[in-house]
């Protein structure tokens, strides 16, 4: 199914710009939604929700189980096949691109809110909890707590990501900070404090030095130097919560994030400054999600119980789509497997 | 995707049924004797077990099997032996469509169990293939209880089956395993530091039945022990919360319409089926009909039974219970629950010592007054802050916040963030208790939403007075009630949203004190009618109580009680007593007449009179013993 359909994507990739293609990585685009209508923990499911992947035609793709509560998904690099879900029941696992799934965790992981797998050592996956971190060295086979580093209380750990330019460096947005670990969990240590939880984190494509993070209360900090230190974004706003953010793959200058209240603002210069985008979007702006197509260079914008919204001009105008009563999780824009 | 769950939804079908009598919900109210005869007291429970079966059976409609013939229906049709193929009709229909998570799994066991020697293999078939379905654990101890439990039976049921039949990719045997431990685990929470999910008004289903499928069905003798000796303990809890049957603060979780009419809650249905003393709620609380089907293979020991009814004596009990699991912005896991309960033959007071326990459904303390027949009246008083906090759901639940409050009124919660509420509880609130005396202190921060006070004051008060000593005093049956609000209020019609589902508020009589002051208190004092000449005499004591209070720079009562204690509370500080300042560090798991454990014992000592049964899970032992006179 997955094989099938990744060639209907790649003739679709073909058909674009060949320009792009040229001047732009290859990368596959998913998302996790959660389409509610209405659902509470027993009801009977009546949507889809779970992980989608963009056809070439625009339309998306479900994979796998029905999951409402998915929150993130992580792929091998060497094979797409291979993915990992953080949900409420913890990790998630298929081998086999979606056709059967293992709840890889015991009781004592629950509720994975991110996931992260290194691209330098494919078979280790990290898996931030609410109660920490967990990192699994045989591809989710079996769980280990490393937190050492991390404080007894203040780990809830809402994003987790592993830099791809070293093996075991790995950035964990918690409760209380940024942490960073430089070999594989073993130890960790703050590299940024806030007094409040990080929310998302995430490393250019463009210069894996380049990472930008934003947080509930604290704004947008942006790093240069490999996360190791952090500079606070000016014209971001701190009085929002700010959910996530996201380079574009195809161009390093452009960097858009999304918040309640504060809409979509969107950057075209690396950051120095940011713009409004959020005329057109329908109020309330409670803008759960942003995400960018590395094929075309869309932007989506999710927005709490609406659908999904995509801009052809970087947000300057908006267009309903689909995913109605939804709230879009993640967006994954990942380099296409070799094979 | 929060906690909150459909048990409305279900109470809402149950109740909807066109069925038949249901005698014990529309007849007199049951009598109160005690009854002592063993033999006696098994047949009056059959007889409540095979009126809730009558009745579930009853509702089933012949032309409209679809809407009428639930997976409760089928239980309650293969409890009986009867109608075996239109349950493995229904069966086959009901897996075609399985739910998604506890909620659907545990009936599902029960109606595996109660047929695996009666439904046909399709039957039977089609609920092993559902169990391929998607299935969420959920995210709290309800949940896990309800999950762990069926997983683990269904396991035992198919002891061998592969991994790949299986919702989770677990084998058998790993889910087994996997559930077997998370259930230990749990019981040794719960027999250790106290119960996560106390003196819930509904949610006592959602362990007593999982228990119950456990204690008759675990081939594990060991795990089937266990499920015994947890309902023996779920039970006593019950029998000590509540007055003739009524459970009564402070409860863990709870609604409104538990709060407000302290009767119309599931738990009256296990008070009513177990003890006798109340009548059910309608429908059986929907959950019910799951614990009749499968409740003729137990029997509440004799000792529970009479701690539940026997109301000759005013007794005191001090029990530890702990928070639910808290994610962030908290330097403890747990906040331990010192639970305080003190009741007699006309009311119950009872408390722990504020603070978030539960982040939406927690009900701090009341007093509970005795009616003969607890339908409809609203014998409760107490006060709250109606706090509506994100950061404070985000302590409890793995998601972002801005989403979360206004997610939770449209998940069976329509009060959460309105100023009027009478349920939850707050940070901003401590509360001590002595006997029938309760000093409630707020201590709001400003910006806080909601900077305010809410007294409930119900319709089924008499003689309400506002005295010009300050204190406002009323009668509740044969209670006398003294309220005394320690800053200026303003009365406001109470308005009830009628179950978590409800579109819009009513009022249904009763009001709402509304102090809207950040420093401010409230003192409580209840006794019984039958101490005092008459009403006047009691204001009249009531008035000679050396009172002093401040509010500033923190909220302080120092007084002395009706029953001559001198008490001195302060906002942030512990307590005292006679001069003797409260050690909750020191408090037992359970201390009181009827219920004592040590912290960390994982021993319950159970007594009444002659009668003591002893839980030993350290032995998995159950230990009855009675004491010659």
């Amino acid at each position: 199914m997955k094989t099938k359909h990744k060639l209907r994507w790649l003739a679709g990739w073909a058909l674009l710009t060949s320009a792009a293609l040229a001047a732009a990585p290859a990368y596959d685009f998913y998302l996790c939604a959660s389409v509610n209508k209405g659902y509470v923990t027993g009801s009977k499911i009546t949507t889809v929700s779970g992980l989608f992947q963009r056809e070439a035609d625009g339309t998306w793709h479900h994979i796998g189980y029905n999951d409402m509560s998915i929150a993130a998904a992580a792929f091998d690099p060497r094979d797409h096949n291979v993915i990992y879900t953080a949900a409420l029941n913890g990790c998630w696992r298929t081998l086999d691109g979606g056709k059967t799934w293992r709840q890889t965790n015991d009781w004592t992981i629950t509720e994975g809110r991110d996931i992260a797998v290194d691209p330098h050592a494919p078979d280790h996956v990290y898996l931030a909890l609410p109660d920490g971190v967990a990192v699994s060295q045989d591809r989710a086979e079996t769980w280990t707590r490393r937190e050492n580093g991390l404080p007894e209380r203040g780990k809830y750990t809402q994003t987790i990501r592993v830099d791809r330019s070293q093996a075991g460096r790995v950035l964990a947005g918690c409760e209380t900070g940024i942490y960073l670990t430089e070999n594989g969990a073993e130890s960790w240590r703050r590299v940024l404090p806030t007094t409040d939880t990080v929310d998302d984190i995430q490393q250019s494509y463009h210069d894996p030095k380049t990472w930008i993070a934003v947080t509930q209360s604290a704004g947008a900090w942006m790093s240069h130097d490999g996360g190791a230190t952090w500079a606070k974004l000016d014209g971001v706003p701190s009085e929002h919560t700010l959910y996530n953010v996201t380079f574009d793959p195809r161009n390093p200058q452009r960097i858009a994030l999304g918040g309640w209240d504060a809409g979509v603002l969107t950057s075209e210069d690396g950051g120095k400054t940011w713009a409004n985008r959020t005329a057109g979007l329908p109020a309330p702006h409670h803008v759960w999600r942003v995400g960018i197509d590395p094929d075309n260079g869309l932007l989506y914008a999710s927005l709490t119980k609406q659908t999904l919204f995509t801009s052809a001009d970087f947000g300057r105008t908006w267009k309903a789509g689909p995913f109605e009563d939804s709230a879009i999780n993640n967006f994954i824009s990942l380099p296409r497997a070799e094979k | 995707m929060k906690s909150v769950t459909f048990l409305t939804v279900l109470f809402s079908l149950a109740t909807a049924l066109t069925a038949g009598a249901q005698p014990s919900f529309s007849g007199p109210p049951p009598s109160r004797t005690v009854v002592h005869d063993a033999s006696v007291r098994r047949a009056q429970y059959l007889q409540r077990i095979n009126e809730a079966l009558d009745w579930r059976i009853a509702a089933i409609d012949r032309q409209n099997v679809a809407g009428t013939v639930d997976l409760a229906a089928v239980s309650a049709l293969l409890a009986r032996h009867q109608d075996i193929e239109l349950c493995n009709q229904r069966v086959i229909e009901l897996m075609k469509t399985p739910g998604s998570g506890p909620f659907w799994m545990f009936p599902t066991v029960c109606v595996s169990f109660l047929g695996r020697d009666q439904l046909s293999a399709e039957a039977k078939a089609a609920i092993r293939t559902a169990w391929k379905s998607f299935q969420i654990r959920g995210d709290t101890e309800n949940h896990w209880a309800m999950y762990y439990t069926s997983v683990y039976l269904m396991s035992e049921l198919y002891p061998n089956d592969p991994a790949e039949s299986w919702f989770n990719g677990k084998s058998s045997a790993e889910n087994r395993a996997e559930a077997r431990a998370y259930l230990i685990s749990w019981m040794d929470l719960a027999t250790t530091v106290g119960q996560g999910e106390y003196n819930p008004s509904h949610y006592i289903g959602e362990y007593a039945i999982p228990m119950m499928l456990m204690a008759r069905w675990a081939q594990d003798p060991a795990m089937r022990q266990r499920g015994h000796m947890m309902l023996d303990w779920i039970f006593a809890g019950l029998a000590e919360s509540t007055l003739n049957g009524v459970l009564h603060g402070p409860n863990s979780r709870t609604d409104e319409g538990s709060v407000v009419e302290r009767w119309n809650a599931l738990a009256s249905v296990f008070s009513w089926v177990l003890f006798g003393n109340t009548p059910p709620i309608a429908g059986y609380g929907g959950w019910g009909n799951y614990f009749m089907a499968i409740a003729d293979s137990y029997e509440v020991p004799a000792v529970i039974y009479l701690i539940a009814t026997d109301r000759s004596a005013p007794f005191l009990q001090r029990d530890l219970a702990r928070s639910r699991r808290r994610w962030r912005y908290s330097a403890e896991l747990f906040m331990p629950v010192y639970k305080t309960n003190y009741t007699t033959k006309h009311y119950a007071v009872g408390s722990y010592q504020g603070g978030i326990s539960d982040p939406i459904q927690t009900h701090v303390w009341d007093v509970t007054w005795d009616v003969t027949d607890p339908r409809g009246i609203h014998n409760t008083m107490f006060s709250l802050h109606p706090l509506a906090s994100n950061h404070v759901l985000q302590m409890y639940f793995s998601e972002l916040p801005d989403t979360m409050a206004q997610d939770i009124t449209k998940q069976g919660k329509p009060s959460y963030t309105l100023a009027g509420k009478i349920v939850g509880c707050s940070p901003y609130e401590q509360v001590f208790q002595d006997l029938d005396t309760v000093v409630a202190l707020y201590d709001i921060a400003p910006g806080v939403e909601f900077p305010q006070v809410n007294g409930f004051f119900s319709k089924d008060l008499i003689n309400v007075t506002e005295d010009q000593s300050g204190w406002i005093f009323a009668e509740g049956g044969d209670t006398y009630l003294a309220y005394r609000p320690l800053a200026p209020y303003h009365w406001e019609a109470y308005r009830h949203f009628d179950g978590g589902w409800a579109a819009k508020q009513e009022e249904i009589g009763g009001r709402l004190l509304v102090s809207p002051h950040l420093k401010n208190g409230t003192i409580v004092q209840a006794a019984s009618a039958f101490d005092f000449k008459d009403f006047e005499d009691f204001k009249n004591a009531i008035r000679r109580l050396p009172v002093e209070f401040s509010l500033k720079p923190k909220p302080a009562v120092k007084m002395m009680t009706l029953r001559g204690h001198d008490i001195v509370v302060t906002y942030g500080e512990a307590p005292t007593r006679d001069g003797e300042k409260i050690d909750y560090a020191k408090w037992k798991l359970f201390e009181g007449p009827y219920l004592n454990a040590e912290k960390n014992s994982k021993r319950l000592v159970i007594t009444h009179g002659a009668l003591q049964r002893v839980l030993d899970f350290n032995t998995l032992t159950i230990a009855d013993t009675v004491t010659q006179p």
